[in-house]
């Protein structure tokens, strides 16, 4: 058997060799869709990876409460994302940070009230959808941030302060050091009293861009926006033994003082980057199913070259089915000529790809991503590919007549 | 062992039709056509287009099969033998040679020469050195690695003889091998094929040429489907024997207990 597949193995290269310029155009076509594919998965790991690292640079000692669906089924998901995390009816409130503040091994913990508003600042400059985050004097402790000037917001503080990201700085007052002027927020003046170092990290798992965002308490900006929503609670643990336990007991704790509402989840480890990852799953999918139709037209392609070359061949299949050939003879031949077609389509479309996002990681704050399942995925997808598309040329050959085919000169 | 059993009856056909069409369309290649052929023979077979000729020649090679009758090959019905086991006898036992020679054009000669031996198992190497072999006694050593459009009319049939050849079959079925040839090549073809006859192999050719009849041991005349005339120059005891003694009875059981053991396995 081994010996008969490397003949057709044989048989099947000489023939694509001979038809240089057809092969390789097939090729591409199916190289085009599996570097799609490739492109995709490598940027979904890319971001993936992303905010693993930056959750495991923040610590195994963090803990996150977020109001949600019970998120379990793929509509939850879904509806989380049509209705966006800022429009999204959180349970979550200051007393809830309270509660859990008090909480035997909770060290600290931090709000994140999270809205979108128009800044102005002391002259006609206005940014008319800042990002503003109502938080607690811990947030900075907690995210592990430092200051480029100033202090951090003060829970004792008389006056309202607020602390400003970098670029949000240089938008509204055109300067990065506005410390001691002063801004306005739904009719209310902060003076700002701190700059956030410059992080550049706008994909993380607050979904706040810090660099662009203002902070300011959440205590005031609850007193001015009555609609005021906590999107977030972030927790830093006092050890890194038992967070699990903790969060347990963090649950039970609101649960139980919240009068049984269970519409929220307490995260810790891998689990907090979750709602990104449902993100990129769903988005991946819808990519992936765009580029699968490119891979079926690649497959056409596959499809239509070796009907051309089974008429082309009919002589031949009659001289082969006459000295000797069977029909599964004839099946194996042009099968195995397809999954070349096939697989070095993969092979150049898994280069392609890779290439690609190589090249798109030099414009995205994205590492390029390469793993075996990816590696997997592609070899599958391509032999796949070839196993659908050149069964149908294939059996087409194997069941020529003989007689027909050898009076038959294409 | 006896002369008698040297010159078996290797094909035996019975009462055989082969039917084209349906209906008011239908007509007969062949119509109720009996005839034995015994181990040895050389028959030449002769008639007007359209008599059956080639409708024959492809049911006995096993391309075609017949509309009713019966076929016996080594006692062996037809019917019976599986397709693949079919091919395999084409690959092994019997040789195909056609009017216009039918090599593969992007092949070297070699390789078409080596083509029944691709699908008996053959590793490459021992593919290209018997086909080498085959090649040298037809004098075309030399132009191995030409491709066959590169050789003259007679050269690609004697290609195509040695194509036919390679497997060393028991039958050879030969279908106006010179039609398509000149006087000269013609008869350097056919001393081929008395050479390959005298070694003990059957030979079935068709032909239109009557000038060919002295080659062989026994002439038949095909009208309508039927025999005409049958003809036997040579007694059946002076029929040559076998160089190589091969009983294809044999063949068969091989792989009936082959295929048990596969099942066994199973």
């Amino acid at each position: 058997m081994a010996l008969l597949l490397r003949t057709h193995y044989d048989l099947a290269k000489s023939s694509l060799k001979r038809n240089r310029s057809r092969s390789f155009l097939t090729c591409l076509g199916i190289s085009i869709g599996v570097a799609s594919i490739i492109l995709i998965l490598s940027l979904i790991g890319s971001v993936t990876n992303l905010i693993s690292t930056q959750v495991a640079s923040i610590g195994s000692d963090l803990i996150v409460v977020r109001p949600t669906s019970t998120r379990s089924t793929v509509d939850s998901v879904i509806s989380e994302l049509t209705t966006s995390t800022q429009y999204l009816k959180s349970n979550l409130t200051l007393k809830d940070v309270a509660t859990i503040e008090k909480i035997e091994g909770v060290a600290t913990a931090s709000p994140l009230a999270v809205s979108v508003n128009s800044l102005h600042g002391e002259t006609e400059t206005t940014v008319p959808s800042a990002t503003v985050v109502g938080t607690s004097s811990a947030f900075l402790k907690i995210q592990n941030l430092s200051l480029k000037n100033g202090t951090f917001l003060r829970e004792d503080s008389e006056t309202p302060t607020a602390v400003i990201g970098t670029k949000l700085a240089n938008a509204l007052f055109g300067t990065s050091e506005p410390v001691g002027k002063t801004l306005s927020l739904l009719g209310q003046r902060f003076i700002i009293v701190g700059v956030l170092a410059e992080v550049d990290d706008p994909i993380n798992f607050n979904n706040i861009d810090l660099d662009n965002a203002v902070f300011v308490s959440a205590s005031v900006l609850n007193n001015i926006d009555n609609s005021l929503q906590i999107q977030q609670i972030n927790i830093r643990t006092e050890t890194t033994d038992s967070v699990k336990q903790i969060a347990e007991t963090i649950k039970e704790r609101l649960v139980a003082s919240k009068s049984g509402d269970t519409n929220f989840a307490v995260l810790s480890g891998d689990d907090i980057t979750h709602p990104a990852g449902s993100l990129m799953f769903i988005v991946s999918g819808i990519l992936t199913v765009v580029a699968g139709i490119s891979l079926i037209v690649g497959g056409i392609g596959v499809m239509n070259i070796m009907l051309v070359s089974v008429a082309e061949r009919t002589h031949e299949i009659g001289i082969r089915k006459a000295i000797g050939a069977s029909s599964s003879n004839i099946l194996l031949q042009f099968l195995i000529e397809a999954l070349i077609l096939s697989l070095s389509g993969g092979l150049l479309g898994f280069i392609l790809g890779y290439g690609l996002s190589f090249l798109l990681c030099l414009i995205t704050p994205f590492n390029p991503f390469i793993s075996w399942q990816i590696l997997a995925i592609t070899f599958g997808v391509s032999l796949g590919t070839g196993l659908l598309f050149g069964l149908y040329p294939a059996l087409k050959a194997a069941r020529k007549n003989p007689i027909y085919s050898l009076k038959f000169w294409g | 062992m006896s002369e008698e059993a040297t010159n078996e009856v290797i094909i035996k056909l019975e009462g055989l039709s082969k039917r084209f069409g349906y209906g008011d369309a239908a007509s007969y290649a062949l119509k109720n056509f009996n005839l034995e052929v015994k181990r040895g023979e050389f028959i030449m077979i002769m008639g007007p287009s359209g008599c059956g000729k080639t409708t024959l020649l492809n049911i006995i090679g096993l391309l075609d099969t017949p509309t009713s009758g019966s076929y016996l090959l080594n006692n062996e019905p037809a019917s019976r033998i599986s397709p693949r086991l079919q091919a395999r006898l084409r690959a092994k036992k019997i040789g195909f040679i056609f009017q216009n020679f039918n090599l593969i054009p992007n092949l070297p000669i070699i390789e078409n020469v080596a083509l029944p031996l691709v699908y008996s198992g053959y590793h490459k190497t021992r593919r290209l050195i018997r086909a080498s072999e085959t090649l040298d006694r037809f004098s075309l050593k030399e132009k191995e690695y030409y491709y066959p459009y590169q050789l003259s009319g007679g050269q690609q049939q004697r290609a195509a003889i040695a194509r036919a050849l390679v497997n060393k079959p028991e039958i050879i079925l030969a279908d106006e091998p010179t039609g398509n040839l000149d006087s000269r090549s013609s008869s350097l073809v056919m001393e081929e094929l008395k050479q390959i006859h005298n070694e003990g192999n059957t030979i079935i050719m068709v032909t239109h040429n009557p000038a060919l009849t002295s080659y062989a041991t026994r002439v038949i005349n095909m009208l309508d489907g039927a025999i005409d005339t049958d003809i036997k120059t040579v007694k059946d005891s002076d029929l040559p024997v076998p160089v190589e003694k091969k009983t294809p009875k044999k063949f068969f059981k091989k792989r009936k207990n082959n295929s048990k053991k596969k099942k066994g396995k199973k």
